[in-house]
C-alpha cells in the first residue's frame, strides 16, 4: 500500500499543473482583460458592433455624444455637431480616429474588479479637452472652404480645437456627402507645407551654421541653381537671417538648403517630426514625405522652402509650434481635459528661444500686428505652390501669452495667400480662446 | 409565486439584490470551500487498524490496510528487516468478510504458516508466520475490538460541522435562484424557482439520510453540490426551458453516486464485476461507433427514446473501474499488459468517433491508472512518445484538428472565423470582473455551446473570475483529498480508482477551461458538474463514488462499512451498517 501512495502524488502533480495553467489565465486576465472587454462583439457595452454606453463632452461639459443601449446621440447643437465632427468621430466608425474609437475603452467603463458591470447602464462620463464653442468659431471662420483648423494649450498639451472641413452632420447624415468628408484634415492628410517649412530649415541653419547671424543674404528676385531659376516673391535686397525668414525669401532658403544639404535637412525633417507618422491618444497620424535632394540641385533647393516633393500633416506642424513656445520641449498633444501627457525635447532651449524671436519678428516686422489686435502672435505663414489651382494658405504659430499659451496651425486647400486667406481664420479662432 | 413574481416585476429592487448579492457568491464560495479544506486537510488521520505482526524483535506492527506489503525494502507496509527475507517477500490480504490470507510473492525464502510452506494460505488469529527463517506472530482483530478502536477515531464532523456546510450552500442557492429570478423571463420564473427548491430539497434530504446512517463526512459531496448549483444557474440561464430535465439528470446523477458507492464498499462484487465493466465499455464504444450521428465533427452521440447520450461519458466510470485494481492483481505480473491492449481499444475507438478531447482525456487517465499499477515511469514515458507520435498522425489525417491548432493562440486574428467562440467567451469574461454581472444576465449564453464547451468563461461572467477560480480549486481540493487519503486506505484499488477519477475530471477541466480561453488548443471538453449535459453530470457523480469510496476516516462515508459494535452508540442501530 505504502507503494501505491507513493505513486498516487501523480494526481497531485496534475492538480499543479492545473493551478499553473490556471495562473496563466489570471495573469491574462489581468494584463488582457480590458482589450478582451474592448472587443466589439461584447454585447454588453456594444450592440450591432456599435458603442452602447458612455457620454463625451466637450471641457465644459458640452454633450458631444451619448450612448445609452441602441439610443445614440450627438451634441444638441448642429452647430456643435458639424463642428466637432472629426473629433468626436462617429458612432458607426465611418470617421477613423475620432474620440468614440479612441476612448472606446473608457467610454464602457472596465476596472478589472467589476468588469464592465453598470447596473444603471449609463457608463463613465469622458471629457475632452476640446472647446465646442472654439471649434464652431473655427468652423464658422473656413466658412465652408475645405481645410483644417487646430488651437491646443502649449503647457499642457490639451487639444481645444480641431476641425476639418468638409464636414456634415451626423444626426443627420446627408444622403450625397463631400468628397473626403469622412477625412480628418488635421491629422489624416499631409500637404505641401510651402514657406512654413521654413521653420524647420532655419532650425537646422540656427545649429548647423556657426555665423548665421552675422551673415547677410542678397536677393536680386530669383537665383540660379544647377541651371533653373528659383523664384522669390520679390527682390529682398541685403537681408539678416531673421529678415529673410520675415519676408520669406526664397533666394536666401535655397542658399541654406544648399549648404545645409539633403542629409542634414532630412535629419531635422525627421527630428521635428515632418516625415514620420506621430501618436494622438493611440492613433496614429498621417506620414508626411522629405526627399533628400541631391548636393547642388534645384530639388535641394526647393526641399528647403517646403516645395517640391515636402509633404506635412497639419497636426506634425502643430506640434513643432507647441515645441518652439515650450522652449523646445513639447507637451505630447491629448485630446483628453487634464490628459496625461509626456514630454518631448525637440530642440535645444537656446535654437528653440531664437525661432520664437523670429517667429515674433515676423509678425511684428512682416504680417503686422494690427491684423492680430491684441494677440502676442509668433507666426509664419505658408503659400505652398500645388499645381492645380490656387496655393494651400497655411498660417502656424503660438501667442506668448502665459494666460492663454495656445499654439495653432490653419491650413486652407486651394485658399491663396498664407496672409491672406489662413491668418484671418488664425486670428478669428485666436481671439474667440482668449475671449473665454 | 405570485407575489415573488411582483417583487421581481419590479426591476429596479431586482437588480439592487443583484448589485448586493454579486459580492456575496464569491465569498460565500469561498467560506464553504475552506470549511471542506479545513476538514479534508487539518483532520488528523488516524489510520484503521485490522490486526498486529509480530516481529522476532518484539515489535508489534498494526496492519492498516487490507492490503500488506511485507518485506526488507523500506517501502513495504510491515518491514521485515533480516537478511535472509526478500525485499518484497509476502502479501498480507484482509477479504470483505474478515479472513486473512498471506501470499508468497515469489521471496526466496519461502513463506510458512505454523511451520508449514506455503504459497498461499488462510491465516487465522494466533498463527505463526515466518518469512524465510523469521518467526512474526499473527493477531487479527475480532469484530467487537475493531469496534471499540473504531469509537475512538475521531470523525469528521467533529472539526467542522457540516450542517453548516449545507446550510451555506442553501443560502448560496437562494442567492443564484434569486439573481436568476430576476434576470429570467416572466414565462420561466415558476420553473426556476420550482428547480431551485428542489434542488435544495435533494440536498437536504442526501444529508438526512446520510446522518440517519451515522456518516459524518459530506466535504466530497458538499462540492458536489457546489459545482452542481453553478450548474444548474448555468442551465436556467441557457435552457430554462429544459431546465427541469436537467434537474432530473442531476437526481439521477446522485442516486447513481449513492448506488455506485454502495457497491464498491464490498471489494469482492467489486472485483467481480470488473471484466464485466471492461466488456460493456468496449460495447458501449463499439455501439456507438457504429450507430451514432456525427454532430460537430464528433460522432459521438446516441439517440435513446429523445434523450441524447453520449456514450462516451458511461465508458469513463468502467474504465476506471476495469483499470483499478487491488494488490493481489499488481503483483501477479501480467495484468499490465491486458489493461493497456483494453486502454488501446478505448482510446482508438474515441479517436475513430473524432472525441478527440475525450480520447486525451481518456490517455491521461490511463497514464494515471498504468503508473499507480506499475510504478513505472519509462511505460509512462513510452506511452507519452507513442502517444506524440499518434498525435501527429491525427493532425495530418484530420483537418478540423489541425485547423484547431491552427487558431490555437491566433484566435484574436480570426474573430470572425475560426476564433468565433473563443473570443467572445474571453470579451465576456472580461466583462464580469472579479464579481460577475449576476446569473443569468450576461450574453455569453447565446453563443453556440456557452453552456458546455465554453461554460468556464460564463461562470466567470455571471459569476465572477473569483467564483470561477474558486470552481477549479474545488476540484483540485479533491485531488489532494484523494491523495491524503491514499495513506489510510483499504486497497490498492480505491487509491487507484479515487486517483484516477479525480485525474481525469482534472485534466478534462484543464482541456474545457484553458481550450476556452486560448492556453491550449480547443477540445470541447465539458467542466465536471458544471457544463450542461445529462451524460456528463451523471458520469462526474458516478466518478464521484470512487473518490468517496476511498474515504476512510471513521464514519465519514457510506461507502464503507462501519465496524459493529462501536462504543459510543447503541448496537441495535448497527443493523444497517453490520456485517
Amino acid at each position: 500500500m505504502k507503494k501505491v501512495k507513493t505513486r498516487a502524488v501523480f494526481s497531485l502533480l496534475i492538480a499543479l499543473a492545473l493551478v499553473l495553467g490556471l495562473g496563466v489565465y489570471v495573469f491574462r486576465f489581468a494584463r488582457d482583460g480590458e482589450a478582451w472587454a474592448s472587443f466589439t462583439a461584447n454585447r454588453t457595452v456594444y450592440q450591432d458592433g456599435q458603442l452602447a454606453r458612455g457620454t463625451l463632452t466637450d471641457r465644459n461639459g458640452v454633450v458631444l455624444a451619448r450612448a445609452d443601449g441602441e439610443a445614440r446621440s450627438y451634441a444638441s447643437d448642429a452647430n456643435t455637431r458639424v463642428s466637432c465632427l472629426h473629433a468626436v468621430g462617429d458612432f458607426s466608425g465611418n470617421i477613423g480616429a475620432g474620440a468614440l474609437q479612441l476612448f472606446s475603452d473608457s467610454l464602457i467603463g472596465y476596472n478589472p474588479v467589476s468588469g464592465v458591470y453598470d447596473p444603471s447602464g449609463e457608463g463613465p462620463v469622458v471629457v475632452l479637452s476640446l472647446d465646442a464653442g472654439l471649434c464652431k468659431a473655427a468652423n464658422a471662420a473656413l466658412a465652408g472652404r475645405n481645410g483644417a483648423v487646430a488651437v491646443c494649450n502649449y503647457e499642457t498639451g490639451e487639444i481645444l480645437c480641431m476641425v476639418s472641413s468638409p464636414a456634415y452632420d451626423p444626426e443627420y447624415v446627408p444622403a450625397v456627402l463631400p468628397e473626403g468628408a469622412y477625412l480628418n484634415r488635421v491629422t489624416g492628410a499631409a500637404y505641401t507645407p510651402g514657406s512654413v517649412f521654413k521653420i524647420v530649415t532655419l532650425a537646422a541653419a540656427i545649429e548647423r551654421i556657426p555665423d548665421l547671424q552675422n551673415r547677410s543674404f542678397l536677393c536680386a528676385g530669383e537665383t540660379l541653381v544647377d541651371g533653373q531659376i528659383v523664384h522669390c516673391t520679390a527682390s529682398h535686397g541685403a537681408q539678416t537671417v531673421e529678415q529673410a525668414f520675415s519676408n520669406s525669401c526664397n533666394c536666401a532658403f535655397a542658399e541654406l538648403s544648399l549648404e545645409l544639404g539633403g542629409d542634414t535637412l532630412a535629419e531635422y525633417a525627421d527630428r521635428l517630426g515632418m516625415t514620420q507618422p506621430l501618436a494622438l491618444c493611440g492613433s496614429v497620424t498621417a506620414a508626411g514625405n522629405f526627399e533628400k535632394g541631391d548636393a547642388g540641385s534645384t530639388a535641394l533647393a526647393w526641399s528647403g522652402i517646403g516645395q517640391s516633393t515636402d509633404l506635412v500633416c497639419p497636426f506634425a506642424m502643430l506640434r513643432l509650434v507647441s515645441a518652439i513656445a515650450g522652449d523646445g520641449t513639447v507637451q505630447e498633444p491629448t485630446l483628453l481635459r487634464d490628459g496625461k501627457t509626456t514630454e518631448t525635447r525637440i530642440l535645444d532651449k537656446e535654437t528653440a528661444e531664437l525661432l520664437a524671436d523670429d517667429l515674433r519678428y515676423n509678425v511684428v516686422y512682416g504680417y503686422g500686428e494690427w491684423n492680430f489686435p491684441g494677440l502676442a502672435l509668433c507666426g509664419k505663414t505658408g503659400t505652398a505652390e500645388v499645381g492645380d489651382g490656387a496655393p494651400h494658405a497655411w498660417f502656424t504659430g503660438f501667442l506668448q501669452d502665459q494666460e492663454h499659451p495656445y499654439a495653432f496651425v490653419v491650413v486652407i486647400e486651394h485658399g491663396g495667400s498664407g496672409i491672406g486667406a489662413a491668418a484671418p481664420v488664425a486670428n478669428t479662432v485666436l481671439q474667440e480662446a482668449v475671449k473665454s | 409565486m405570485d407575489g415573488m413574481t411582483m417583487v421581481m416585476e419590479n426591476l429596479a429592487l431586482g437588480w439592487g439584490f443583484v448589485s448586493v448579492t454579486r459580492f456575496c457568491v464569491p465569498l460565500l464560495a469561498l467560506w464553504i470551500l475552506l470549511r471542506c479544506a479545513r476538514s479534508m486537510l487539518r483532520m488528523r488521520y488516524e489510520p484503521e487498524v485490522w490486526g498486529y505482526l509480530k516481529l522476532p524483535n518484539g515489535k508489534r506492527c498494526p496492519l492498516l490496510h487490507w492490503e500488506n506489503l511485507l518485506g526488507r525494502a523500506g517501502s513495504s507496509d510491515i518491514v521485515v528487516p533480516y537478511p535472509a527475507v526478500s525485499r518484497v517477500h509476502a502479501a498480507l490480504i484482509r477479504s470483505d468478510n474478515g479472513t486473512w490470507t498471506v501470499r508468497d510473492l515469489r521471496s526466496t525464502g519461502g513463506v510458512y504458516v505454523n511451520g508449514k510452506r506455503v504459497k498461499s494460505s488462510e491465516l487465522r488469529d494466533g498463527d505463526v508466520l515466518r518469512l524465510a527463517d523469521q518467526e512474526l506472530d499473527f493477531l487479527s482483530l475480532t469484530e467487537s475490538e475493531r469496534g471499540e478502536l473504531s469509537g475512538v477515531r475521531a470523525q469528521p464532523g467533529d472539526l467542522v460541522r457540516p450542517g453548516l456546510n449545507f446550510l451555506l450552500l442553501t443560502l448560496l442557492l437562494a442567492i443564484l435562484g434569486g439573481q436568476q429570478l430576476v434576470s429570467a423571463q416572466a414565462e420561466y420564473r415558476l420553473h426556476i424557482l420550482l428547480a431551485y427548491a428542489a434542488f435544495a430539497l435533494v440536498m437536504w434530504s442526501y444529508f438526512l439520510v446520510m446522518r440517519s446512517i451515522r456518516r459524518s463526512g459530506f466535504e466530497v459531496e458538499t462540492i458536489a453540490f457546489f459545482l452542481s448549483a453553478i450548474g444548474l444557474s448555468v442551465a436556467a440561464g441557457s435552457v430554462p426551458e429544459a431546465l427541469l430535465k436537467h434537474l432530473l439528470l442531476l437526481i439521477g446523477g446522485i442516486v447513481l453516486f449513492i448506488l455506485l458507492g454502495w457497491w464498491l464498499r464490498d471489494l469482492r462484487r467489486t472485483r467481480a464485476l470488473r471484466w464485466v465493466c471492461g466488456f460493456a465499455a468496449l460495447g458501449f464504444l463499439a455501439l456507438n461507433l457504429f450507430t451514432a450521428e456525427e454532430v460537430f465533427g464528433a460522432r459521438n452521440w446516441l439517440y435513446i427514446a429523445g434523450f441524447s447520450v453520449q456514450p462516451s461519458e458511461f465508458v469513463k466510470v468502467a474504465y476506471i473501474y476495469a483499470g483499478a485494481a487491488t494488490l493481489e492483481r499488481l503483483y501477479s505480473g501480467r495484468n499490465l499488459f491486458l489493461f493497456i491492449a483494453f486502454s488501446a481499444l478505448c482510446v482508438g475507438a474515441l479517436a475513430l468517433m473524432g472525441d478527440f478531447g475525450t480520447a486525451l482525456v481518456f490517455f491521461a487517465t490511463f497514464l494515471v491508472i498504468s503508473f499507480l499499477r506499475s510504478g513505472n515511469l519509462a511505460t509512462v514515458f513510452l506511452a507519452v512518445s507513442g502517444a506524440a507520435l499518434a498525435c501527429f498522425l491525427v493532425l495530418y489525417a484530420k483537418p478540423h484538428i489541425a485547423a484547431r491548432f491552427a487558431t490555437w493562440g491566433h484566435i484574436w486574428e480570426t474573430p470572425y472565423g475560426a476564433g468565433f467562440q473563443q473570443t467572445r467567451a474571453l470579451a465576456a469574461a472580461a466583462s464580469g470582473g472579479l464579481l460577475g454581472c449576476g446569473a443569468g444576465a450576461g450574453w455569453l449564453k447565446d453563443v453556440v455551446a456557452a453552456d458546455t464547451d465554453l461554460v468556464f468563461c460564463l461562470i466567470c461572467e455571471e459569476f465572477g473570475l473569483l467564483t470561477a477560480v474558486l470552481a477549479i480549486l474545488a476540484i483540485v481540493l479533491l485531488a489532494t483529498f484523494a491523495y491524503r487519503n491514499a495513506a489510510g486506505s483499504r486497497s490498492s484499488f480505491y487509491v487507484i480508482g479515487a486517483c484516477a477519477a479525480v485525474s481525469l475530471m482534472m485534466v478534462q477541466l484543464a482541456l474545457n477551461v484553458f481550450g476556452s480561453t486560448d492556453i491550449l488548443p480547443f477540445t470541447g471538453v465539458t467542466f465536471p458538474f458544471v457544463s450542461r449535459g445529462g451524460s456528463s453530470l451523471i458520469s462526474c457523480w458516478m466518478l464521484l463514488a470512487f473518490i468517496k469510496a476511498a474515504d476512510t476516516r471513521q464514519n465519514a462515508s457510506f461507502a464503507q462499512k462501519l465496524p459493529s459494535g462501536i462504543l459510543s452508540e447503541p448496537v441495535d442501530e448497527d443493523e444497517e451498517d453490520g456485517e
